[in-house]
């Protein structure tokens, strides 16, 4: 017998499709991802910078990487968690549904906000005198929108994990702390040293420090000093959110 | 339907399934023909959801084992030929009613129309309402029309009419009955025992893991020696329960209801006792008589 499974690109559409409109329609989701960033860029930038373009320029690196963390972590931890308790995840899961569908359905997602609230951002810089190269937003753009990634796996875990109040409190958490210690609200040259150290060890930090490369406004020009802990912190975030994906599915 | 005759559309053979050293499923055998509806009875904890979920494919059995379609139920063909309602499933609160089940229905290669669906489920006039807008009963029907949407070969409801008024109810029925007469095999697990008795070709018992009984709703009935009748009469409960075969008088005012063991004995004295009693009705032991009687002589030969 032929297959009765539908065709797995149109079924990736349409997932990503509803991914979006659900996003799109969640005023508690949307307005404070998408508009909220933007705002905090415009404070910092216009008000404590006084409308200096080198900081804005630096600002412009950190904030694109401050605005991609709220949508992943709460699009993947909260959201992630409240579909699990409802049963939602395990409809799908006895659907024929690719099993990838989902969560490459709420990356897609996830990314096309990111980079509305990164335009209104770049919008903002130029208002504020930044001016880049073509090819440096577009790199700065591309380090910005994959850095979607690392914060997805980790809102992943914990909303495989926990409930979905637990895991709105902890995310919360994440997201300001992260912003805060990896530099991204102001250089981490001016935080305490043991916060300094912290840094290390969170994707923030690093993907802060490859976005002022991108605009040449790294203190270092060695990209794998940061690329390497990127990458060894994205693949425990993967570890994290595979194993939580297994014990959901138990 | 596409199934062959030959074949059952899902079967279970010796399975187990322990939690934490807890044995839920005692070695099941069973199989589920095309165009049958099954309903799964049984006391709350004795293993219906169990073994609904084994059949899934959403639990792995301990021990035995589970196909559907003759393949492993984690198969994506298999599951292209499966339609559940869970028990308690949330929709996506930010999409529509049509926007969901579309969405469901899209999964499949063989597939019902978005309107086909709405109108099945009854659902033709909410089809543009956020889910988020719906009250526990139309939430349950998309439940119903995303089990629906795939043209199932294998029907699962989980105590599908809860929140459901009368009529609701009725629909749901009827198409659950037109599914099975389009040649899908239904497993309905349910509290309603009326919903059992209006649906059901063959009735499950499980009690404590194991299949107690199995057999059609009227064989099952059966089982239970007695009937009752229903009759308004003054005289007194003492001098009713004094009638051949009585085993049983309630008396509600006027109303009375006496069980008995031999129904035509027991009205041959009573016109006699009351010359002037026009108005009464015999019933046989209903399904809840009927599986409380099964699990209770269940219980004594477990002890």
């Amino acid at each position: 017998m032929s297959s009765l499974v539908a065709a797995a690109r149109g079924v990736y559409l349409r997932e990503a499709g509803a991914e979006i409109l659900k996003s799109w329609r969640l005023p508690q989701f949307a307005i404070p991802t998408i508009v909220l960033p933007p705002a905090f860029y415009a404070l910092f930038a216009f008000g404590m910078g006084r409308g200096d373009p080198d900081v804005a320029t630096q600002m412009v690196a950190t904030f694109g990487v401050y605005a991609v963390m709220g949508p992943a972590l709460f699009g993947f931890g909260a959201n992630v968690a409240a579909e699990r308790e409802s049963g939602q995840l395990e409809l799908k899961r006895l659907s024929p549904m690719p099993a990838g569908a989902h969560v490459t359905a709420k990356l897609i997602a996830t990314m096309m906000f990111s980079a509305v609230a990164i335009a209104l951002i770049y919008a903002l810089a130029l208002a504020a005198g930044v001016r880049l190269g073509m090819a440096q937003w577009l790199t700065l753009a591309a380090v910005q929108i994959i850095a979607v990634i690392p914060f997805a796996l980790i809102g992943l875990g914990f909303g495989y994990r926990m409930a979905q109040k637990g895991a709105i409190a902890v995310v919360n958490i994440l997201f300001l702390g992260m912003a805060v210690m990896g530099g991204l609200w102001m250089p981490i040259a001016a935080l305490p040293e043991v916060i300094q150290t912290i840094a290390w060890g969170l994707p923030s930090y690093h993907l802060g420090e490859i976005a002022l490369m991108a605009v040449g406004r790294s203190s270092s020009a060695n990209l794998w000093l940061h690329a390497g802990p990127l990458a060894l912190i994205t693949l425990a975030s993967a570890i994290f959110a595979l194993t939580g994906q297994k014990r959901h599915a138990a | 339907m596409s199934s062959s005759s030959s074949s059952p559309v899902a079967r279970l053979t010796r399975a187990t399934k322990s939690y934490a050293g807890k044995q839920v499923l005692n070695g099941v055998n069973l199989a589920l023909e095309p165009g049958v509806v099954t309903a799964l009875l049984g006391p709350n904890g004795a293993g219906k959801s169990t073994l609904a979920g084994v059949l899934t494919g959403r639990l792995e059995p301990s021990s035995g084992e589970v196909a559907l379609f003759d393949r492993d139920p984690r198969d994506p063909e298999a599951r292209a030929r499966m339609g559940v309602m869970l028990q308690a499933a949330g929709l996506p609160d930010g999409l529509t009613v049509s926007e969901a089940i579309n969405l469901q229905a899209g999964y499949f290669k063989r597939r019902l129309k978005t309107t086909d669906i709405l109108e099945q489920a009854g659902l033709t006039a909410l089809a543009k309402r956020p889910c988020a807008r719906l009250s526990g009963g139309e939430q349950r029907r998309v439940q119903f029309a995303c089990a629906i949407a795939g043209c199932p070969d294998f029907l699962v409801l989980d105590e599908p009419t809860t929140g459901f008024d009368a009529d609701a109810r009725h629909a749901l029925w009827s198409n659950v009955r037109a599914k099975a007469a389009e040649g899908a095999a239904v497993l309905l697990a349910t509290h309603y025992m009326e919903e059992a008795d209006a649906l059901a070709d063959r009735i499950i018992v499980i009690a404590d893991g194991r299949i107690v009984a199995d057999d059609t709703p009227a064989a099952i009935k059966a089982k239970v020696a007695g009937s009752t009748i229903r009759l308004r009469t003054a005289q007194t409960a003492l001098l009713l329960a004094r009638l051949p075969a009585v085993a049983k008088v309630e008396k509600k005012g006027a109303d009375t209801s006496l069980v008995t063991t031999n129904a035509r004995a027991t009205l041959t004295a009573l016109f006699q006792m009351d010359p002037t009693l026009t108005h009464f009705d015999v019933m046989a032991a209903s399904l809840e008589d009927a599986l409380a009687d099964i699990i209770t002589n269940f219980d004594k030969e477990a002890l």
